[in-house]
């Protein structure tokens, strides 16, 4: 149908893209914005599993992709803004790390991630993979998540990082082996979800308990 | 002979659009922003009633101004029209490319601003010092923003001069498009909403003193001068969307001056540019305006994403 060529670059510009969206969730301050950036950054993500199932005939990628759009870019961003509704917790307003310093770090973090990424690309130079080069944009994604985690406060913050970071593993998992084995890939989707369901609850009861969901906060438990 | 003709025509055809063509790009952006807050909204050709009310105003001109005041109007609408020869809008290379590439414009545009600050000064207001002190701070950031974005589309053509990026870049289709560019693209467009004053950033539609930045350099103007002060600031925008347009999608760009060709790029560029002015009313209506010290944070995302759009582009490579 396309040749190859045409389908990598179609691959990296939505790689490009899932960077862009992992970079508006650092720069932004509303819960439900990060949510609606994750739910678009999932669904680029099954865009991109999409292509490669199609473009490289890897058949088993295809119901990954339907699972990515299914369950992370409707499911659980629509379970996390219930979640948001209920604990009516609108804006992240104190940060550990400012907005405009975070975005200068991860901007040296997408550096790191590629002279990360660098040394296995070379490694490999022989491979005739043609998505190899959305590996440094999947570390670098995966790091921004962790960052997300470590810079906001609020749990649905750290939430959206957890799950940034999966995002990540996931397209680097397709950029380096054309995605894991269904049985893998399905094992983590439940996980995930899981997760995002029983992290929902917690959310709700930490906001029930403290009347906040700032993490600081909860150190308390500790007294 | 036929040559210097035919290129005459062209850069004639190139001004004459851009003049006749920016009051339309506002008249459509305002437009579209009533129509979406379900007003009925004025026709899309009011602009060019009120720059042709404006001129025929009388001009007044604060006692306590220099000659600096009088000469701003003109030197801001005159860059305006030098960036207008140069960026390419129907046909790639323009006629006079040889005249300044990406680095001449960035600082054309720069010019423009040091005089518009200098003339919101000169009138000695409170209001124009604020205007320009606001204008000059958003601009430190802005500046380096757009020199990334532009520079990472000079990279891929190899060239920092317009036309023959756009030429390159219409010639070889596919196979030079760069994932760099999306980044490179937003980042680009965060710059035009700053640059040219729109919603997020400034509100052109307000003259309230606690949030106007372009308004309130402009205040003391009024007649012809007001008039091509607006026309200025309405080609900036224009400018902008023609970068972006052309620079990211040069589709139905012309590459020679056949009829045919020449056509077709018109259609394209006016097809591209409305749907970008479309866009921008879409943002417009979508976001209120940001408090003043929000707004650095808006540009250092213009700034990451334009410098992310460098790095890609020596991450994935050629």
């Amino acid at each position: 149908m396309f040749d190859t060529q045409t389908i990598s670059l179609g691959i990296e510009i939505l790689a490009a893209t899932i960077l862009v969206t992992t970079f508006l969730i650092v720069s932004s301050r509303s819960l439900m914005f990060y949510v609606r950036l994750f739910a678009i950054q999932s669904f680029l993500l099954g865009l991109v599993a999409l292509l490669v199932a199609v473009g490289f005939g890897e058949t088993h990628i295809l119901i990954a992709a339907i699972l990515t759009i299914v369950v992370k870019a409707t499911v659980i961003p629509i379970a996390l803004s219930k979640v948001i509704d209920k604990i009516k917790v609108r804006k992240e307003i104190d940060f550990t790390i400012n907005i405009t310093t975070s975005l200068l770090l991860c901007a040296l973090l997408v550096i790191l991630a590629d002279s990360v990424a660098r040394p296995i690309l070379e490694a490999q130079r022989m491979s005739d993979l043609a998505v190899f080069k959305v590996l440094p944009m999947s570390i670098a994604v995966m790091m921004i998540g962790l960052f997300i985690m470590i810079a906001r406060k609020q749990a649905v913050s750290q939430i959206i990082g957890l799950l940034t970071m999966e995002n990540g593993v996931f397209l680097s998992g397709l950029s380096i082996t054309y995605g894991m084995p269904l049985i893998v890939e399905v094992g983590i989707f439940f996980d995930i979800f899981v997760a995002v369901l029983i992290l929902g609850v917690f959310v709700f009861r930490i906001n029930q308990t403290f009347d906040t969901i700032n993490v600081d906060t909860i150190r308390r438990l500790r007294h | 002979m036929i040559e210097f003709a035919s290129t005459f025509i062209v850069s004639a055809i190139q001004i004459l659009l851009m003049l006749l063509a920016t009051p339309l790009v506002c008249g459509i952006i305002r437009k579209t922003k009533a129509r979406l807050q379900n007003r009925r909204g004025a026709t899309i050709f009011q602009p060019y009633l009120d720059l042709s009310k404006l001129m025929r105003k009388e001009v007044i001109i604060p006692s306590t101004s220099s000659w600096i005041f009088r000469i701003t109007p003109y030197v801001v609408l005159a860059s305006m029209l030098l960036i207008a020869l140069l960026v390419p809008t129907i046909f790639a290379p323009v006629p006079f490319h040889w005249m300044g590439d990406i680095i001449t414009i960035i600082y054309l545009f720069a010019a423009a601003r040091f005089f518009l600050a200098l003339g919101g000064l000169d009138a000695g207001s409170a209001f124009g010092g604020l205007g320009s002190s606001r204008e000059m701070s958003i601009a430190s950031i802005v500046e380096p923003a757009m020199m990334l974005a532009v520079f990472t589309t000079a990279v891929t053509a190899g060239s920092t001069d317009l036309s023959i990026i756009v030429n390159r870049l219409s010639t070889t289709q596919a196979s030079i498009i760069h994932p760099s560019h999306v980044l490179a693209f937003a980042g680009l467009f965060i710059v035009t909403i700053a640059e040219t004053g729109r919603l997020p950033v400034d509100n052109p539609g307000t003259h309230l003193e606690l949030t106007m930045i372009h308004e309130a350099m402009i205040l003391e103007y009024s007649g012809r001068y007001l008039a091509f002060l607006e026309l200025a600031s309405q080609m900036k925008l224009l400018i902008f969307l023609s970068l972006l347009a052309n620079m990211f999608a040069p589709v139905g760009m012309a590459i020679d001056t056949a009829p045919l060709s020449l056509i077709v790029g018109v259609a394209a560029f006016i097809l591209k540019v409305a749907i970008l002015a479309i866009v921008v009313a879409l943002v417009e209506t979508a976001n209120a305006k940001l408090r003043l010290f929000r707004v650095p944070e808006l540009l250092m995302v213009a700034f990451v994403l334009s410098l992310l759009a460098l790095i890609l582009y020596s991450i994935i490579g050629s």
